[in-house]
């Protein structure tokens, strides 16, 4: 089977649903190319979706028609050692009203919703599908291959949407820095099942309102945090570990989560629920160093296959860089075919959109962030120092009284050194 | 609450190909001095005899998630691919 479009998307993930709407909407014949038996069922994150300026551009009341959990009021950051913890929490009303600042999502759900409304401008879904290969001619990509009784897809444009280890863009000889065990995490997640009333009075929520919590520490000092998120009637509770480290530490990422779901105050949270699905996927978290080439005659790469995750510990963000970097794509796709020119040359105005826009700038801004993260103290140490000096400060037993100062100093001293924390201070300010 | 690998299957749907996607040269796994893939791997698809020397892999209950291809430092893959189109692990709620 041999079959033409103008413009061919590997992958039905944020960042090729957006691509593919993108263009159907302006004409383009476009094919969304997925490998799973419908959008979204290969997909998992932790996950809060960010405000998606781009989507909004298209949806103007996005939180209206996107199939949502909840929307963020509240975000907290936690450290946590095996029997205490100290919660900072964010709680604020601005973000109870629209347009949110965020929403957990079902991947399943979400990633579905997007790639029908593509569908609905007149793109072409095509499930069930792999791609095996891309297809050459003269230098250009002119089209992919699917694994499937060799079927053949030709346009004169591809984008490969197709996610983190992205073997479209491997396969079409684009420069990309080896993967890195160091530069790439594994997230593995727990969904758990809760009604949606136990939900909101275990969180403080009302409605629809929703919780994220970060988690530091509880993760036997391998580089890597935890999370929990509320979804309408159930909670994504799970951790992000970075390879190298996991892999030195010989600990197994599930024996990890088990651990940390036995923890006092999490297990009191959880209490009752059921484990419903358990996913793993891999988070690319090199940043900015890590950034591959991004386009060549006749294709370009987006969102993940590009790299565009930021992860700072208190935030993980990759599905807004991933949708805006899709609309990009293809906005420089339909340029193309007003040109009629799909070469390198044409589609540098690509790299142009995503250097004008927050993806290519904050993934600058935070590109000292990934080596910052690669401190083991932060994982090991400074969750027992928080902790010991709160239980410092709170513990009246008739001994006497310490200055503030010297209670802080000695506790520095004691769990991490007082020269370590000045330089993970200082380094720490530089990153972010 | 405890996520036991045993069960994995009573959680998760996988839709298993016959044909796996990844294929391994276990001579290569004999030597390996890190077997990076036995504890990365969060479905544990690996688990190395030390007795018999001998690497097994089973395809059934990946989930897809590339860390041993990214671990493995001695690319020991014959084939690392994603699955036919339609097979192996369905997410239906995360
Ligand atoms: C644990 C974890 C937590 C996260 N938390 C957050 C968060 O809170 N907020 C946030 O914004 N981001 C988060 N992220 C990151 C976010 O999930 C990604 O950045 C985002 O999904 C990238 O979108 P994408 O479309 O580029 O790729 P993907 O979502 O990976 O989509 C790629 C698509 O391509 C398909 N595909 C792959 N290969 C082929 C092929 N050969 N043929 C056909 N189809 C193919 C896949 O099936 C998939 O549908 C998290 C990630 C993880 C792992
Ligand atoms: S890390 Fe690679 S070579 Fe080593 S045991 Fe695992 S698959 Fe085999
Ligand atoms: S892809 Fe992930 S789940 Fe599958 S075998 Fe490799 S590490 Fe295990």
């Amino acid at each position: 089977m041999k079959r033409t479009f103008d413009a061919i998307v590997v992958g039905a993930g944020p960042a090729g649903s957006s691509a593919a709407l993108t263009m159907a909407r302006a004409g383009l014949s476009v094919a969304l190319v997925e490998r799973g038996s419908f959008p979204g069922e290969k997909n998992m994150f932790g996950g809060v979706l960010h405000r998606m300026t781009a989507l909004e551009d298209v949806f103007p009341d996005f939180w209206n028609q996107a199939p949502l959990e909840r929307h963020i009021v509240k975000k907290g950051l936690t450290f946590i050692t095996e029997e205490s913890s100290f919660n900072v929490n964010f709680d604020t009303e601005h973000n109870d009203t629209p347009p949110y600042n965020g929403y957990t999502v079902s991947r399943p759900k979400f990633d579905r919703w997007l790639a029908e409304e593509a569908v609905k401008a007149g793109a072409t879904l095509l499930t069930h599908s792999t791609v095996d290969d891309v297809i050459k001619k003269e230098g250009r990509v002119v089209g992919v291959s699917l694994l499937r009784d060799g079927a053949e897809l030709l346009a004169p444009i591809v984008i490969a949407a197709d996610g983190v280890l992205s073997f479209t863009a491997a396969k079409a000889g684009l420069k990309r820095p080896q993967f890195d065990p160091s530069e790439v995490a594994v997230g593995i997640k727990a969904l758990v099942e809760m009604p949606h009333d136990v939900i909101n009075d275990r969180f403080g929520l009302v409605c629809e309102q929703g919780a994220s919590n970060e988690i530091v520490g509880c993760t036997s000092g391998v580089r890597g945090g935890s999370f929990i998120y509320t979804n309408y009637d159930s909670l994504s509770l799970g951790m992000v570990l970075h390879l190298s480290s996991l892999n030195s530490s010989g600990k197994t990422p599930y024996d990890l989560l088990n651990e940390f779901m036995k923890q006092p105050q999490i297990a009191k949270l959880l209490r009752g629920g059921r484990l419903l699905e358990y996913s793993a996927h891999l988070v690319p978290e090199g940043g900015y160093n890590m950034i591959p080439q991004l386009f060549d005659d006749g294709i370009m790469v987006a969102g993940d296959a590009a790299g565009f995750c930021i992860v700072t510990g208190i935030n993980l963000e990759g599905i807004n860089q991933a949708t805006q970097s899709g609309v990009f794509a293809g906005k420089a796709a339909i340029q193309a075919h007003e040109q009629r020119d799909f070469s390198k040359a044409s589609l540098a105005v690509y790299k142009k959109m995503l250097e004008n826009s927050f993806v290519l700038k904050d993934l600058k801004l935070y590109r000292k962030t990934p080596k910052m993260l690669h401190n083991d103290r932060i994982y090991s140490q400074y969750s027992d120092l928080v902790c010991s000096m709160m239980e410092d400060v709170y513990r009246i037993d008739g001994a006497p009284k310490e200055t503030m100062t010297k209670l802080v100093l000695r506790n520095v001293k004691e769990k991490v050194g007082l020269k370590n924390m000045l330089a993970d201070v200082y380094g720490g300010w530089r990153a972010l | 609450m405890n996520i036991n690998l045993d069960e994995i299957f009573d959680y998760t749907s996988f839709n298993v190909d016959r044909e796996p996607h990844i294929k391994l040269n276990e001579e290569i796994c004999k030597t390996c001095d890190q077997r990076a893939c036995t504890n990365c791997c969060p479905a544990r698809c690996y688990t190395w005899d030390e007795e018999s020397q001998k690497m097994t892999f089973v395809h059934d209950g990946c989930l897809e998630c590339g860390t041993c291809y990214v671990v493995c430092g001695n690319n020991a893959f014959t084939r690392w691919r994603y699955p036919r189109g339609g097979f192996g692990v369905s997410y239906r709620m995360t």
